[in-house]
């Protein structure tokens, strides 16, 4: 594309009304067609991550007996999981599940690969309330300054999940099967991230290799912060921060770069 | 000034002799390299879209009309040249797709309103008034999955007449529904012509162009062979139809 084309792209003059009228509609509509409008429909995408905490407690506290927080462990590091699966995966075909709404008209299309993640953030939001409860109920209930942080990692791991969505979004319409080679890194990430077993159990050289699988930090960072009660070092949080921040502009990055042709690629 | 100003605009298309749309094909191919063949859609294309008229675009299948109107409503980018919009567009583009089956037609023309740039007190006021246009009242609730392409048709129909803030682009005017849904969307036409709103229009039909137009471009291997009245652009479409006929 030229310059003179880039200069010349359509000034978009869609009211700030219109615009929020877009997200909610998008979010409204997603949440409707997913779960049938029913609040009964979204309990089932709750028990999905329920059920496996259930199953992997009952099977994995014997092995790790010795470890009496494991049961807290398990159900952050799922949960946090849960959001980061659900919320790549639904980013990644957004685009293209929504692509004749990009052939219709001018549209911000990032729009809708963000909206597109919304039913992974309200579970993320839902579940936030669980683990908080559940911690609570097994007497560790959080200081306001460990609540504070858990939020910021929730954060960081949707900026994660945004910049991920993004790039892969407009991948997608160009190579179809990358939704089956996600589908294999997330199943291998499930045991790359210590979620069913603690992190203490690998050799501590390996350590620096998991916490450059994304979910990592933010699971091991949650749980020091809600379960152990202590707060991750300094240089620990510039890590997330940077990672979290190297994922958003990447994936802005590859989505401005591709994202003008995408309606060529529906 | 114009709304719409299209200055020297081109488009080309790479198509590839054998498609490769997975990881996948791209790796066992690494060693084959792709061929392609140049599809040239557009080819340095300017023309005005003055205020308040309304424009028609002729020219046979190929010819670029389609990709043309995608430039303008900002689907699609050019290669080179520029478009300068100073006015809001309101499309109807792809008629009869674009809605999602499982919601009903009350969603979904939430959400192509909200694609199209109403706010969702606009929708909401004008929603009776919308289904009434389709004639689809009695279907509000039943999902798109169920409708017939005619149904839908007439919904984008009903839904982008609503939409219009200052120009409005037609592929294929009044193409769908019977004689009695086409009468309402001629005087809806009417009604927004006499507003002064700006029309594009694209058309097979000599008798839209000629009814509706005040002026008119013929579009051939993309570029803009002739602007003339309406009539003259109709009777030269009618005669490359015939000439292609004949095999002349």
């Amino acid at each position: 594309m030229t310059a003179a084309s880039l200069a010349a792209s359509p000034v978009e003059r869609r009211p700030a009304s219109a615009r929020a009228g877009l997200v909610w509609t998008l979010v409204r509509t997603d949440f409707k067609a997913r779960y049938h409008g029913t609040i009964g429909g979204f309990v089932w995408a709750l028990l999905k991550p329920m059920s496996m905490f259930i199953v992997l407690m009952a099977v994995f506290s014997f092995l790790f007996a010795s470890k009496p927080a494991y049961k807290l462990n398990l159900i952050i590091g799922l949960f946090l999981w849960d959001f980061f699966a659900e919320g790549t995966k639904t980013g990644l075909t957004s685009l293209h599940a929504r692509g004749y709404l990009l052939t219709k008209a001018q549209v911000p299309s990032w729009i809708l690969v963000v909206t597109a993640i919304s039913n992974a953030l309200i579970t993320l939001a839902v579940f936030w309330v669980v683990i908080v409860v559940f911690l609570a109920t097994f007497g560790h209930v959080p200081s306001p300054a460990a609540i504070i942080a858990f939020t910021a990692y929730c954060l960081a791991m949707i900026a994660i999940v945004i910049g991920f969505s993004l790039a892969s979004s407009v991948l997608f319409l160009r190579y179809r099967d990358l939704n089956q080679v996600w589908d294999v890194v997330v199943q291998a990430g499930f045991f790359i991230a210590p979620i069913i077993y603690p992190l203490d159990i690998l050799p501590e050289r390996f350590h620096f290799y998991l916490y450059i699988w994304p979910p990592t930090p933010v699971i091991e960072f949650s749980r020091a912060a809600l379960v152990a009660g202590t707060m991750p070092t300094l240089r620990g949080h510039l890590y997330l921060a940077g990672d979290a921040a190297f994922c958003l502009l990447v994936g802005i990055a590859v989505y401005r770069w591709l994202s003008p042709r995408a309606a060529e690629y529906i | 000034m114009a709304p719409i100003t299209v200055d020297a605009v081109s488009k080309a298309f790479r198509i590839p002799t054998v498609r490769r749309d997975t990881i996948r094909e791209h790796v066992f191919g690494v060693l084959r390299p792709q061929q392609f063949h140049r599809l040239q859609a557009l080819d340095s294309v300017s023309f005005e879209l003055r205020a308040g008229e309304t424009l028609g675009i002729m020219g046979r299948n190929g010819s670029g009309k389609s990709t043309l109107l995608k430039i303008l409503c900002g689907v699609y980018p050019p290669d080179r040249g520029r478009v300068e919009r100073r006015a809001a567009v309101t499309p109807i583009l792809d008629l009869g797709v674009g809605w999602n089956p499982e919601l009903d037609a009350v969603d979904n023309v939430c959400l192509i309103g909200s694609v199209m740039g109403l706010s969702l007190a606009e929708i909401r006021r004008s929603m009776d008034e919308m289904l009434a246009f389709a004639e689809l009242q009695e279907f509000a609730n039943l999902k798109l999955a169920h409708y017939s392409s005619g149904m839908s048709s007439r919904l984008a129909y009903a839904v982008a007449f609503q939409a219009v803030r200052e120009v409005l682009v037609l592929d294929e005017i009044f193409a769908v529904g019977d004689a009695g849904f086409r009468q309402r969307c001629e005087e809806r036409y009417r009604q927004l012509h006499a507003k002064g709103h700006t029309v594009l229009l694209v058309s097979h039909d000599p008798r839209a162009v000629t009814s509706f137009c005040d002026r008119a471009l013929l579009l051939d291997h993309g570029r803009v062979v002739a602007e003339d009245t309406p009539r003259q652009i109709a009777e030269r479409y009618v005669s490359s139809l015939t000439s292609q006929a004949a095999g002349v």
